[in-house]
């Protein structure tokens, strides 16, 4: 009882501290001075239709640079982790998937990879990019996975194109130190004609290298979790 | 005219066949019969609405039809495949049940497999 009172209290506290500090903010009056710039010179200045890639790849693209450093991080943590506990075994699934998942996935597949390179081609364009593209694929190898119990990823590849793809980002982001504007991650390309496939500069080339890192880094961690939680399952 | 007329059409029928999946997802017994109310429901009633969609815009009707193929090609096996999974892993069927025959098709499946 007294729990529940206690716990209603704090619950209580929580909610109308955040109700105040979210009353404190005018809604959907004046802009705020950063989100207003990015508004309205935007579009001049990077060249993207999409104004969400202009601030995360131009405006804040070496924060996006940190982004990518704590996702590759995160891999190799879960990497780490699950290798320490034992050896990679074999997978052993219980119940083989059947024939229809087995056809279905194989038709799906490429659909699949079109889709999520579609995403982080047009990451200027249309709202997605490389993060969310990368992911879309990862979820194409998931479903190789889930269907064919000897499917395996060989993680030779996977390393080598996620360490071209970081390597492609700060080469990239080290040319613009050479540019007249010395600045690191300077748009230093054309912008080309608005609204259309080149265009942006070095946008879209970024996002295309984000989209093949976080692509293979998922599937590194896909690939490392199912293995192991297959093997768990298969021991029992 | 007569496109809204067949826009809207497909697009209530659709909308009708939501309802009843999610009508029959609250009213089923077990499992099964659940899955097999929502799964029907949706494929069709997604459809049906995607098609009225693109009935009615006739610009989006490629990006429509191409939506609807693809609800059309993995819902079912998504659905099939829990199924499947679900009666491997033994999720009671309803007291009421009358007839059981995926156990014989299991077990021929089973026996094919081992081959």
């Amino acid at each position: 009882m007294i729990r529940k009172v206690v716990y209603s209290i704090f619950l209580a506290i929580i909610v109308l501290s955040l109700v105040l500090f979210f009353a404190a903010f005018p809604f959907g009056k004046n802009k705020m001075t950063v989100g207003k710039y990015y508004i309205d010179h935007g579009v001049q200045q990077t060249g993207a239709a999409n104004i969400v890639t202009s601030v995360v790849l131009d405006y804040r693209g070496f924060d996006t640079l940190g982004e990518v450093s704590v996702l590759f991080a995160a891999a190799a943590g879960v990497g780490v982790l699950l290798h320490m506990i034992g050896e990679r075994r074999e997978r052993k699934v219980k119940v083989p998937p059947n024939f229809v998942v087995r056809v279905g996935s194989r038709i799906v597949f490429p659909f699949i990879l079109l889709f999520g390179v579609y995403i982080f081609v047009h990451g200027h364009l249309t709202p997605g990019g490389g993060f969310q593209g990368g992911s879309i694929i990862a979820s194409g190898f998931l479903l190789l996975y889930l269907a064919y119990p000897n499917y395996k990823l060989k993680r030779g590849g996977l390393a080598a194109i996620e360490g071209l793809a970081g390597l492609t980002f700060v080469t990239l982001g080290l040319y613009g130190l050479l540019t007249p504007k010395v600045s690191f991650l300077y748009n230093f390309l054309p912008m080309g004609v608005f609204n259309t496939l080149v265009s942006a500069g070095i946008l879209p080339i970024i996002y295309v290298a984000i989209g093949f890192k976080v692509a293979s880094e998922f599937a590194g961690i896909i690939d490392d979790m199912i293995c192991d939680v297959m093997c768990r399952g298969g021991e029992k | 005219m007569l496109r809204e007329i067949l826009g809207y059409f497909f697009l209530y029928f659709g909308a009708a066949f939501l309802f009843l999946g999610s009508y029959g997802l609250v009213r089923f017994p077990d499992l099964y019969t659940r899955m097999q109310a929502s799964t029907k429901s949706t494929t069709l009633g997604a459809f049906s609405s995607v098609i009225g969609v693109g009935i009615l815009h006739p610009d989006w009707f490629i990006k429509c039809i191409s939506v609807a193929i693809f609800i059309l090609l993995t819902a079912p096996i998504g659905s099939s495949a829990l199924m499947r999974a679900a009666y491997k892993t033994g999720v009671p069927l309803d007291e009421r049940t009358v007839v059981d025959e995926a156990k014989d098709f299991f077990a021929e499946d089973e026996k094919e497999e081992a081959k």
